[in-house]
């Protein structure tokens, strides 16, 4: 193996592979997914219930709503409007202040307000939406809160919103698009084009091209892990500790593409895998989405190494002692796809310089 | 038109695209996790506050809580309140004082203690607070002169909530089927590029039937797949015949789709640089049933929509054909257009 060849091997791998589809993809794909998830895990799965305002007047109960926390207001112009979102599910419920409404509840006179309410609205969506009007209403008209309340918060368990939950996903994504896709497709498309049996003709040996075609993959990979995670501010207090483990995960995603590459003649191939056996790959991730999930199912999947840790520091606030385990376990699990690894490329170096 | 000569080109595609073992098995794998990730969604929705209570006395009519969307279930100590709290049977624990009642009928205010888990939304626990607030209010006598009338809008599904893993249906049917565009359009380009349809055009075959042979070819991978994995997850339990139909234009749909990227594309990667763009137009619309209210009115010009809509309302509201009849017949005229749309441009290709 020679140095030097492999360093010119990987500058021609960056000149012309930073053209290719796959590489695109790897570097937009992550970044896009990652900012299309957060919005919708993040902002419309919210459990708050919606509410939908139309003000015939200028009550003031409109701004209370809007101060309000228990549910997310948002005002509308015309009932049909409203009427428009309540049908679609924008909204959970929708109401129509009548002119004078203040100083009808002030006065203590009978007011009535429509309310048009969502068919799938929750049980639980309709009485907070209830509550809270009445409550506001109650306010407004000067009664007083007739009890205390104190709140105790029970257990030491961190919350997770939604936001949180998707890092995982994001972050697997990330490093697995570039470090798996772009070795295995460049491989393919070496094999295709026959150019591969055609450079090991000169000094240049099957692994000085496996390992360069990886280099790239592994840069790429690394790149966007940590790229995802500094978007998603999750560097958190060990950003030192993070990449070594962000690196880990890459030198994975690498050997598992040079593999694919070993063995697959072409995209399809590629392609149908990444379509199918990818969900094992991100299994520990979407196990990490439901909590009702059973933990230890993640533990069986190899990505659970590389998630695991990189949630415990960014997100729980953990140290090394509480990922030193399946660290070990990630770096077992690098060492013995590279021995795997050699142990393929000397078994099918002849098929892969394009042999029968 | 020959038969026999598309049948036979309908199973030479058939065992081109089975021939290779790998892809065929995960094919299947593929197939087998779609349902995995269904069935471990949640199989039903969660519409009720779960909530306990604590109170040292039993607790007068006036401040029985029976609102809807509540679950109240009483404990015997205050210490059962807060393990059923950690342990998350419920959402909120609440314990009411001793002198509750006295207190509420003299005029001064009793503290009531509530308990939560950390992982429990800011708006729940306020939520929460307020809906004390309120009981309490009219504990004391607060009258508010405030009438609420309300009006459904939609089906009321209170009580019979879709569960979030039936949403998920024809999100896994579009997908399914929108991903079999990708195989069809890469085996018809590669047919093109390797100049084997020009080929094949120079036997007795015709043009017609090479179309009608890749249409049955595409159509059939695809509706066959999204079928079977319909009958599993319950989708054709209510309407199959409508389910049947929608699945089978949604695969003609595919299939034109197939067409006009096959036109374009010229290897696998600019079958797929033109088809993922494509593929992420066309399954939008499963937001719609996934999220409802996400996105607006504009979504309906994606030809895939009808696809989704018609599945939701079928598998997931029992919709039938005078229901549905005007979204197949949308989905149709999109599925024509577009058929022709690329038999046209590929016939060109061809000549």
């Amino acid at each position: 193996m020679s140095i030097r060849r492999v360093g010119v091997l990987l500058s021609k791998e960056f000149l012309y592979g930073s053209k290719s589809y796959i590489f695109i993809f790897a570097v937009v794909g992550p970044i896009v997914i990652s900012i299309v998830l957060s919005l919708i895990f993040g902002t419309w799965l919210s459990e708050k219930p919606r509410l939908g305002v139309m003000d015939e007047g200028s009550s003031q109960l409109v701004s209370m709503i809007q101060e309000k926390n228990s549910v997310e207001s948002i005002e509308y112009g015309t009932v049909s409007e409203m009427k428009k979102a309540v049908e679609s599910g924008s909204i959970d419920a929708g109401i129509v202040l009548p002119s004078g409404f203040d100083s009808s509840i002030i006065r203590g006179e009978m007011t009535e307000i429509k309310a048009y309410i969502w068919g799938e609205s929750l049980a639980k969506s309709r009485t907070i939406i209830g509550v809270t009007i009445s409550s506001l209403a109650r306010e407004l008209a000067g009664q007083e809160t007739p009890i205390e309340i104190e709140t105790t918060t029970l257990g030491d368990e961190v919350s997770m919103p939604w936001s949180d939950r998707l890092l995982p996903f994001i972050v697997l994504m990330a490093v697995f698009l570039g470090g798996l896709l772009l070795p295995a497709t460049s491989l393919a498309n070496e094999k295709e084009k026959k150019t591969l049996g055609a450079l090991t003709v000169t000094p240049t040996s099957i692994g000085d091209v496996f390992l360069a075609k990886g280099m790239l993959g592994f840069i790429l990979s690394l790149f966007m892990g940590v790229l995802i995670l500094a978007l998603n501010q999750a560097f958190g207090a060990e950003p030192i500790l993070l990449t070594v483990l962000l690196a880990l995960g890459a030198i994975m995603a690498t050997e598992l593409g040079v593999m694919l590459g070993a063995y697959v003649k072409d995209f399809a191939t590629i392609f149908t895998i990444w379509k199918s056996a990818g969900i094992i790959l991100f299994a520990p991730a979407i196990i990490y989405l439901f909590p009702q999930i059973p933990g230890w199912i993640g533990r069986i999947f190899p990505t659970y190494y590389v998630t695991q840790p990189i949630v415990e520091i960014s997100q729980l606030g953990g140290s090394w002692a509480d990922i030193a385990t399946n660290t070990f376990v990630l770096i077992a699990i690098d060492i013995v796809l590279i021995i795997i690894l050699l142990f393929i490329l000397r078994r099918k170096q002849y098929e892969i310089t394009g042999g029968n | 038109m020959n038969w026999r000569i598309v049948g036979t080109l309908v199973s030479k595609d058939l065992s081109l695209f089975f021939r290779k073992r790998a892809i065929t098995v995960l094919t299947f794998v593929g197939l087998i996790f779609y349902l995995v990730i269904y069935f471990v969604m949640p199989s039903s929705v969660d519409e009720n506050l779960k909530i306990g209570l604590y109170s040292p006395f039993s607790l007068p009519a006036s401040i029985q809580l029976n609102e809807e969307g509540l679950d109240i279930t009483a404990v015997d100590s205050e210490a059962s309140l807060k393990e059923g709290v950690i342990d998350g049977q419920y959402i909120v624990g609440i314990s009411l004082p001793d002198d509750v009642i006295e207190k509420l009928n003299s005029g001064q205010k009793p503290k009531i203690s509530l308990y939560f888990t950390p992982d429990v939304p800011q708006e729940i626990k306020d939520a929460v607070e307020v809906l004390i607030s309120e009981l309490a209010y009219m504990q004391t006598g607060q009258t508010l002169a405030l009438d609420v009338s309300e009006e459904i809008l939609g089906p009321d599904m209170l009580g019979t909530q879709i569960p979030p893993r039936d949403r998920l249906r024809p999100l896994l049917a579009v997908f399914i089927i929108m991903m079999e565009l990708l195989g069809l359009a890469n085996l018809i380009s590669e047919e093109v590029e390797r100049r084997t349809a020009h080929a094949l055009l120079v036997t007795p075959t015709t043009v017609t039937e090479l179309f009608v042979a890749k249409s049955i070819a595409g159509i059939g991978l695809a509706f066959v797949q999204a079928v079977l994995i319909m009958v599993i997850i319950g989708g054709m339990n209510t309407q199959p015949f409508v389910v049947l139909v929608t699945l089978l234009l949604g695969a003609a749909l595919a299939t034109g789709v197939s067409f006009l990227i096959a036109a374009r594309a010229k290897d696998f990667m600019s079958v797929m640089s033109w088809s993922f763009p494509v593929l992420i137009i066309l399954i939008i619309p499963s937001f719609t049933v996934m999220f409802p209210g996400v996105i607006t009115g504009w979504v309906k010009i994606i030809p895939s929509y009808y696809l989704v809509d018609t599945i939701h309302r079928a598998a997931n509201y029992g919709s039938g054909w005078a229901d549905v009849w005007l979204n197949l017949l949308i989905l149709l005229g999109f599925t024509l257009v577009i058929t022709w749309a690329g038999i046209f441009v590929l016939r060109r290709k061809f000549q």
